[in-house]
């Protein structure tokens, strides 16, 4: 009982830090997840946590819920648009950072090659949880982001499956490469089929609800029931997920009301932030700073190494289809986030935290791992945006900001006013006070009307976007209105729920009109 | 001669497109009006309540986009009327000019870097070639 009650301490002590961590990420430029490994870093200079991060913990708990909710988010179409280049920075992107890796290692540092390349294996998941943060943060285009995160959806899956087949054969001693192969298609195809199969099934049983409940409880099922079936089978656990992610979300949402599917995203996104909350820090927990700064050498070996395969992986590759005349549709823009973007978490650590102690040299590889996850989450994760900036993938159009600048400057200026009013009103604002400062606000807002006028008048095309956006505010105004009215007893459960069923197909048609009609900024080089 | 038609849909070329409709309509003397065609069927809505909202709001939009239209050629003296008509671009158009008897069509080419889906077939003249073909009223395209 003492050592629940002390857990559940630690995790309740761990949310607070991380709420704390999120609530001052808001004000520096630091990704929240590299923050977050940071704080643990500092807390364990403190005091060494009486917590065991195991692998099992990572792979089984926190692993499922991050992966199936970015599965489930995947829109299945622009999934396919970005399939090519996904596959190939996944499959054979894998296998050639593997090994490219591992060669590079075993030069670099004299390690065995069959060692080094168990390294290349476990280091060659990407995890973009931070640079996913900043395209939302910063409106980057929605087909970037579904390329970055579908590789890393993928590659984790592979991976894995990878790992374990390089790992067996450096435990017997052998490597049969058909055996290989044979073992990679089975682990792969066998975990993305169950994840299919399971995912469908509980996408027909979502069909028959409209309970949100339920369907939260059916998709947490789903999420932690595709990876234990799948790793039961001994298929792969984290491809399971995926396909049950990506099945459900896109073939379970469509027989939901907006309401659920608001619901249950959100709780999605929750689950992610808490579980992303939790790796972090315990990452962060977990570095053994004197112990990286020992083995400085054959961490800037394998850093190295991780860079220049990446680097080959994504400008190579990506390269090769088009020398068969195929078009993977690319940007070179893209091709370098995709290359800084390539930082390594919470997959990476829990494959060398669940390296076997009689391996030879099990330390040295658990420290390197530890020492190019921390880079690549210091170093590439506190640099991402400024490359994004700098390749102009975060620039909004304009006129838009104009817009929002003097929209912005009105609705202050409109507050400044009303305070005004509220104080000559209560008797602290003499009278010649008051309409000195009034006038003076009205000049302002009066000026800033005229060059919103002015903005219209030179740019047409943002009458539309100002007219979809209003309408939104008005709609999300409407569906707070409603809650106020349930909370007051005026509107009965049924009635609320009916009504705001409706508001919110309401937002779902205007976010398709939105998408629709978006001018396209970054989609094309 | 019959009413001039001006095609609009708020996007980048609107307010060139209404401009030189407006301009026609003062030089012509001929009644104006704005149409919008509310096509959703560039959003495959999964399911009818969604498809009615979306018309639905399509419709709204298109009601401010064409109020703003309106105002823009009352202040140019001209008088101009508004409707809304559901269904795909091309048929809604060409039944709205066969029903108000039109003598011209106004259509706006949005320039590089506009709507990633525009409501309109990408190939502007051809389409504008084919109206005039099935409705014998002439179109014009603002570039």
């Amino acid at each position: 009982m003492d050592e629940f009650l002390a857990v559940e301490s630690l995790v309740i002590l761990l949310l607070l830090v991380a709420s704390i961590v999120a609530i001052a990420v808001r004000r520096i430029r630091l990704p929240y997840t590299v923050a977050l490994v940071l704080v643990g870093l500092l807390i364990t200079f403190e005091q060494e946590l009486a917590f065991e991060v195991t692998p099992e913990l990572i792979l089984a708990l926190f692993v499922p819920p991050l992966v199936f909710e970015a599965a489930f988010h995947l829109e299945l179409s622009q999934l396919r648009d970005n399939l090519i280049p996904i596959l190939i920075l996944a499959v054979p992107g894998v296998v050639l950072s593997t090994l490219l890796v591992g060669g590079i290692v075993s030069l670099g540092i004299g390690l065995s090659l069959s060692l080094a390349v168990i390294f290349g294996a476990l280091i060659s998941a990407t995890d973009p949880v931070a640079v996913v943060a900043f395209f939302r943060a910063l409106g980057v285009s929605r087909r970037l982001a579904v390329a970055v995160e579908g590789e890393s959806l993928f590659n984790d899956g592979t991976a894995i499956v990878v790992y374990n087949i390089v790992l067996a054969a450096a435990l017997v001693g052998s490597f049969d490469l058909v055996k290989g192969l044979l073992d990679f298609l089975w682990i792969a195809l066998g975990g993305l089929g169950i994840g299919v199969a399971l995912g469908w099934v509980v996408s027909r049983l979502i069909a028959q609800i409209d309970d949100y409940f339920i369907e939260i409880t059916l998709t947490t099922v789903l999420a932690f029931g595709a990876y234990l079936v799948a790793e039961q089978v001994h298929v792969s656990g984290v491809l399971a997920v995926v396909a049950a992610g990506i099945i459900s979300g896109n073939i379970g949402s469509r027989g939901m009301s907006p309401t659920t599917k608001i619901v249950l995203f959100n709780f999605w996104e929750y689950v992610a932030f808490f579980a992303n909350s939790l790796v972090f820090l315990l990452i962060g927990t977990k570095v053994n700073v004197p112990q990286l700064v020992t083995h400085i050498v054959p961490i800037m070996v394998a850093v190295g190494a991780v860079l220049i395969a990446r680097a080959i992986v994504v400008y190579g590759l990506l390269w090769l289809p088009s020398l068969r005349g195929q078009r993977v549709h690319i940007p070179m823009s893209w091709r370098h986030v995709l290359f800084w973007g390539g930082l390594r978490g919470a997959i990476s650590l829990a494959l060398a935290l669940s390296l076997p102690r009689q391996l030879p040299q099990r330390d040295l590889l658990e420290v390197m791992a530890f020492g190019v996850v921390l880079f690549t989450l210091l170093g590439q994760g506190t640099t991402i945006r400024f490359v994004m900036e700098r390749l102009g993938l975060t620039k909004r159009p304009g006129p838009i900001v104009a817009r929002e600048r003097r929209l912005g400057q009105l609705y202050a200026a409109q507050a400044g006013l009303s305070r005004l009013a509220e104080l000559r009103h209560d008797g602290l604002l003499a009278g010649d006070v008051w309409a000195a400062l009034r006038d003076e606000y009205h000049e302002t807002s009066h000026l800033l009307a005229e060059e919103m006028s002015q903005l219209f008048a030179e740019h047409p095309d943002l009458e539309r976007e100002v007219l979809l956006r209003a309408r939104q505010e008005a709609l999300h105004a409407e569906r707070g209105a409603l809650s106020d009215a349930l909370r007051q007893g005026l509107i009965a459960e049924d009635v609320y729920r009916q009504l705001v069923s409706e508001v919110d197909r309401r937002l779902e048609a205007l976010a398709l009109i939105s998408e629709a009609t978006t001018p396209a900024r970054t989609d094309e080089e | 001669m019959g009413p001039i038609v001006c095609a609009t849909r708020g996007g980048e070329a609107s307010r060139r497109t209404q401009e030189h409709a407006i301009a026609l309509a003062r030089e012509r003397g001929d009644p104006l009006i704005f149409l919008f065609v509310a096509d959703s069927s560039f959003a495959h809505p999964d399911s009818r309540a969604l498809a009615e909202a979306l018309a639905d709001e399509l419709e709204r939009l298109g009601h401010s986009l064409l109020s703003i239209a309106q105002v823009r050629a009352r202040e140019q003296g001209i008088s101009a009327e508004a409707a809304i008509r559901h269904g795909s671009v091309r048929q809604a158009i060409e039944d709205f000019l066969r029903e108000v008897k039109a003598s011209t069509l106004v259509l706006g080419a949005p320039g590089a870097g506009s709507e990633k889906k525009t409501f309109f077939p990408g190939e502007l003249p051809q389409f504008a070639q084919e109206i005039n073909t099935a409705t014998g009223v002439d179109v014009i395209v603002v570039w």
